[in-house]
């Protein structure tokens, strides 16, 4: 039987979480509002996308995955306040003006004929990038101090890969002509140039690169002191 | 996207075959039915109650289609000040729930031998759904209408157990705990958002009892053996209904019948 009075690591062998992370509790919080904002803005596409597409299976699709999104917000919201964001209203906004408008023209097809375009939008340009900037938060936040968001953000990438991969399944099914295939990569393009001006779901750093006006300076700063 | 979306527009593929209510309302033949084939209760040993099971089995299927897109159009149609992120969130839960039923409804109405178009689709429940002033909307859908659905539900569930079918009463039940679920919703939104408004609160209860006369219409919902769908106290009692008020609703199927 194992000593109990002898001393044992605070952490098991296997057990590599380190100190610090990337994100200080503020920026955590930024990206946390950021991603409140783009899950509610893309479960309210879909739940009205649901009577303006003629395929049932599409319909059930969507109302499905209308509920797995504002779960995703309903689970930001709550992570707000942890984040001593008391005002949680505060944060919950686009980062910058080029997500609004990719908003607006994601959400702009309506007519029966354009099941194609809305998904697209859906899961060849918006799924992808949230997935991207999930994967990244998880990457660079600490993974003891940041434990609540990387749980919730398990969560919701397990829904968004596997919403991604059926949506997809969707869009091969029903992209069956040359035409078809134009007009999935003529959408594709239109709505990634406005998420490339976005920056991605939280804007510029949405990746971990830095926002163009701030790196050079922080650099030289370091350099300086050093 | 508009933020408002007509009944006329709502997408279908080429299966779906639209009749008007009034028509359905109006239709003369109605009244010429031979005794085998009238409304009433609806025993396995009766004539067509095959032909009447499949094509109520038909009418929850449309019906879920458009509980579905009527919660979807909840969660689109209303600004953030219009509609609390909380109601979005059970609207978008609701939109699952219905998406499920569709589902579900689907390969119920293939087990019972009827297929996606055999009988019109009139718009009725999603016009319902249609309504500017969201607590209307709420009490309109999810107490008027989903209360309908818990007592079709019930009917359907106690058919398939007197006609031997479990597959049609295991799905039924599961189906009741979800409208049961969805009621209860409703309620508790018309109390939150008109605590301070009882004007508005009137006005949504008086929109859920024409709702609920339109949906009586010729004695399809009451508690006599004339009624088609029988109206499911005990199941209404766990969705937050009291006796007052389903006393209403079955004085209202009363009067729908003259």
């Amino acid at each position: 039987m194992a000593d109990p009075s002898a001393p044992r690591s605070p952490f098991a062998p296997w057990d590599r979480r380190e100190l610090p992370g990337l994100f200080t509790v503020e920026e955590s919080a930024r990206r946390v509002g950021h991603y409140a904002w783009i899950e509610m803005r893309l479960f309210e596409a879909l739940g009205g996308w649901v009577a303006t597409v003629p395929e049932l299976d599409v319909k059930t699709t969507l109302g499905r995955h209308c509920y797995h999104h504002a779960w995703h917000a309903e689970l930001w919201h709550k992570r707000l306040p942890e984040l001593r964001e008391m005002r949680p209203e505060r944060l919950i906004k686009a980062p910058n003006a080029d997500l609004e408008a990719f908003v607006a023209a994601l959400t702009e097809p309506e007519a029966p004929e354009l099941t194609i375009e809305k998904l697209v939008g859906v899961f060849r340009v918006l799924l992808p990038r949230k997935i991207a900037a999930y994967t990244y938060h998880l990457a660079a936040t600490s993974r003891i101090t940041d434990a609540p968001t990387i749980r919730s953000l398990g969560f919701i990438l397990d829904d968004e890969t596997t919403d991604w991969r059926e949506g997809e399944m969707v869009l091969q099914a029903l992209i069956r002509t040359d035409d078809e295939v134009a007009r999935a990569a003529r959408r594709q393009v239109e709505l990634e140039g406005f998420m490339v001006q976005a920056g991605g779901i939280a804007g510029p750093g949405s990746l971990g690169e830095s926002p163009p006006s701030e790196s050079p300076s922080t650099e030289s700063t370091v350099g300086a002191a050093s | 996207m508009r933020k408002s979306f007509p009944a006329e527009d709502l997408a279908r593929d080429g299966r779906f075959r639209r009749a008007r209510m009034e028509d359905r309302f109006e239709d003369p033949r109605n009244d010429l039915a031979p005794a085998g084939r009238r409304g009433g209760k609806l025993p396995p040993d009766r004539p067509d109650a095959a032909h009447a099971a499949r094509q109520m089995m038909h009418g929850i299927f449309v019906g879920e289609i458009q509980a579905l897109e009527g919660a979807g159009r909840t969660v689109w149609d209303f600004d953030d000040d219009e509609a609390p992120f909380a109601l979005k969130l059970d609207m978008a839960r609701q939109c699952w729930d219905e998406a499920r039923h569709t589902e579900i409804s689907v390969k119920l109405g293939e087990w019972m031998g009827t297929e996606i178009g055999e009988f019109a689709e009139t718009t009725f429940l999603y016009q319902a759904a249609c309504n500017p002033d969201p607590v209307l909307r709420l009490t309109g859908v999810n107490r008027a209408l989903e209360g309908l659905a818990i007592d079709v539900f019930n009917t359907m569930r106690e058919f398939g157990q007197a006609s031997g079918d479990p597959v049609l009463s295991f799905c039924e039940d599961w189906m009741l705990a979800d409208e049961v679920t969805h009621v209860k919703m409703g309620s508790d939104w018309l109390r939150r958002l008109t605590e301070h408004d009882p004007e508005r609160r009137q006005r949504a209860l008086e929109f859920q009892r024409v709702v609920d006369k339109l949906f009586s219409f010729r004695g399809f919902r009451g508690e006599t053996d004339e009624n088609p769908i029988q109206l499911a106290r005990t199941f209404r009692r766990m969705a937050g209904f009291d006796d007052t008020e389903i006393d209403e609703i079955a004085a209202v199927s009363e009067e729908a019948v003259s």
